[in-house]
């Protein structure tokens, strides 16, 4: 299991064990606390607490949020930047359960690749953009590529780790069976390895996301991470803030998007 | 009559890593079960009795000796010999719902036969008891009902021979007792050759029809017992037959290593 899919389960956790406050208020209170900083935030900038050209109260942002809709720019930015984190998102997602379930499979291209991998892996996503640059150029199969990089990682390890922790009853099962190398993999090993793909999978979509926009703000001419650049050097924070939050709608969107899939595409998750 | 499954003079040893010397998990076993016999085996735990049934299921090799089944050694997963696991529940597919679980040994067959197939294992279901548990997933059942699908799913495989690996030792005394009847029935109406390792003496003379009793490490066979109980074989009646009991006491007294009552000097 991944870092990344622990928020929402350390909620449930907690909640079942004490007798705190129920669903509906425990999200009451979330939303209680933002809105606590929210008006702090506008109260700072009103009364000059932050007297700063780029502090423009918050009532002026969500405006320029809804002026931004209005104009279609920031949802075209957003299109082009969830286009590039789906492709290389797709990529990273064949090769990571492919390579992890073949290579925890095959001892010989474990040996062979894994060494290859363990190399690759600690590297710093973004410090291989500018070589990158050189190669690939700087239009959409950098970012692609570079998006589908930074996802492969916790696809592949989640996948790898998944596979080699089914237990050996399952696998000697379906060898009893006779069934073939193929077949094994597919209907066995690869839906005994489900719930840890989709940890993977779940790390992955929230980091396709990151990357793709960093990859827009080093070598960009559109999505969301170019349209922070350029309204910084606009000096429209109002504009800037705003896309920021567009962003954070969105993550969060993909977020819930993902655990309703997953609790439909892996219903025995943690139950076996 | 031809042996269906034999042990031709089994040595299996685990090589040791780095310091730890070999470990003979056992030697010179010879034992062959009949065509529709039901055989058991007993040991004390840690013996290795896992690992002949798991050479016999070709899953692993022995060291010396060979494994026959019909005159021929076996090396891989031979069709027809099907293993049922003490650990049910991990040998179950999670994603798979009941009847899923009971189909898998079929599904590499035609398309034209599935619905028929279906419908057999749906009668499977049925035999062990399972009947409207179909759509059910595995960890929705009770721990003996997951083994009754376990059962389900080796008869689709149209068993020829039956490894039991002590495949009640983790259910309640009750379900046991059920299951154990249950084995018996269904070993009765398709006769298949059944190979039963388990540490419990009850278990292995109430179900058998000869017992095969192993000593302590390296494991060797001790003697094989001709239980001679008639059948059907009853929980009550059958386990409180005095020949029973004295098989009882002949076979535990052998594990104790004891010579009916005395400690032995050794």
């Amino acid at each position: 299991m991944s870092a990344m899919d622990g928020l929402a389960g350390v909620r449930e956790k907690r909640s079942s064990r004490r007798s705190g406050p129920n669903g509906m208020d425990r999200r009451a209170y979330g939303f209680l606390l933002l809105a606590v900083l929210l008006s702090f935030w506008e109260l700072s900038s009103r009364a000059g607490w932050i007297v700063s050209a780029y502090w423009p109260p918050v009532s002026h942002i969500f405006a320029a949020a809804i002026a931004q809709l209005a104009g279609g720019e920031i949802l075209l930015a957003l299109a082009s930047t969830l286009r590039r984190a789906a492709i290389g998102y797709i990529a990273a997602s064949v090769a990571g359960i492919v390579l992890g379930i073949v290579l925890a499979r095959n001892r010989v291209l474990r040996y062979g690749l894994l060494p290859l991998i363990e190399i690759v892996r600690p590297m710093p996503t973004p410090a291989v953009i500018p070589p990158l640059i050189l190669f690939l150029g700087v239009d959409d199969a950098l970012k692609i590529f570079i998006v589908a990089l930074a996802s492969f990682f916790p696809i592949f390890s989640n996948t790898f780790t998944g596979v080699a922790a089914i237990d050996d009853t399952l696998i000697q099962t379906a060898r009893t069976f006779r069934t073939s190398t193929v077949r094994l993999l597919a209907r066995v090993v690869f839906p005994a390895t489900l719930p840890a793909i989709a940890a993977g999978l779940r790390t992955a979509t929230s980091l396709c996301l990151v990357v793709a926009v960093l990859s827009e703000m080093i070598a960009g001419s559109s999505g969301i991470g170019y349209y922070l650049v350029e309204t910084q050097y606009a000096m429209r924070p109002d504009l800037m803030y705003a896309a920021v939050l567009y962003l954070a709608a969105t993550g969060y969107a993909l977020n819930r998007i993902f655990l309703a899939l997953e609790a439909r595409m892996v219903p025995w998750m943690g139950r076996s | 009559m031809s042996q269906r499954l034999g042990f031709d003079r089994v040595t299996k040893v685990f090589e040791g890593s780095g310091n730890d010397a070999d470990f003979v998990a056992f030697d010179d076993i010879t034992l062959e079960a009949a065509p529709s016999e039901f055989l058991a085996v007993v040991g004390p735990s840690g013996c290795g009795k896992s690992t002949l049934l798991r050479m016999a299921a070709g899953l692993t090799d022995p060291t010396r000796g060979k494994v026959v089944l019909d005159g021929k050694p076996v090396r891989e997963p031979p069709p027809g010999v099907i293993y049922l696991f003490q650990q049910y529940a991990k040998s179950l597919f999670a994603w798979r719902t009941v009847i899923d679980n009971v189909m898998f040994p079929v599904e590499g067959a035609p398309r034209a036969r599935r619905g028929e197939l279906r419908a057999q294992c749906r009668d499977y279901l049925r035999q062990v008891g399972l009947d409207g548990f179909e759509d059910k997933y595995p960890w929705q059942l009770s721990g003996g009902m997951q083994q009754r699908v376990a059962i389900a799913r080796a008869l689709a495989a149209d068993p020829q021979v039956l490894l039991l690996d002590e495949p009640f030792s983790a259910v309640d005394a009750l379900t046991r007792m059920e299951l154990q009847t249950l084995m018996l029935q269904l070993w009765e109406r398709r006769k298949f050759t059944a190979i039963l390792v388990t540490h419990d003496v009850e278990e292995a003379i109430f179900l058998a029809d000869r017992v095969a009793v192993l000593g302590a490490r390296p494991t060797s066979l001790k003697e094989v017992i001709d239980v001679g109980l008639p059948r059907p074989r009853d929980q009550l009646t059958t386990r409180e037959d005095p020949r029973f009991l004295k098989l009882r006491h002949h076979i535990t007294a052998s594990l104790l290593a004891r010579n009916d009552g005395h400690v032995a000097s050794a």
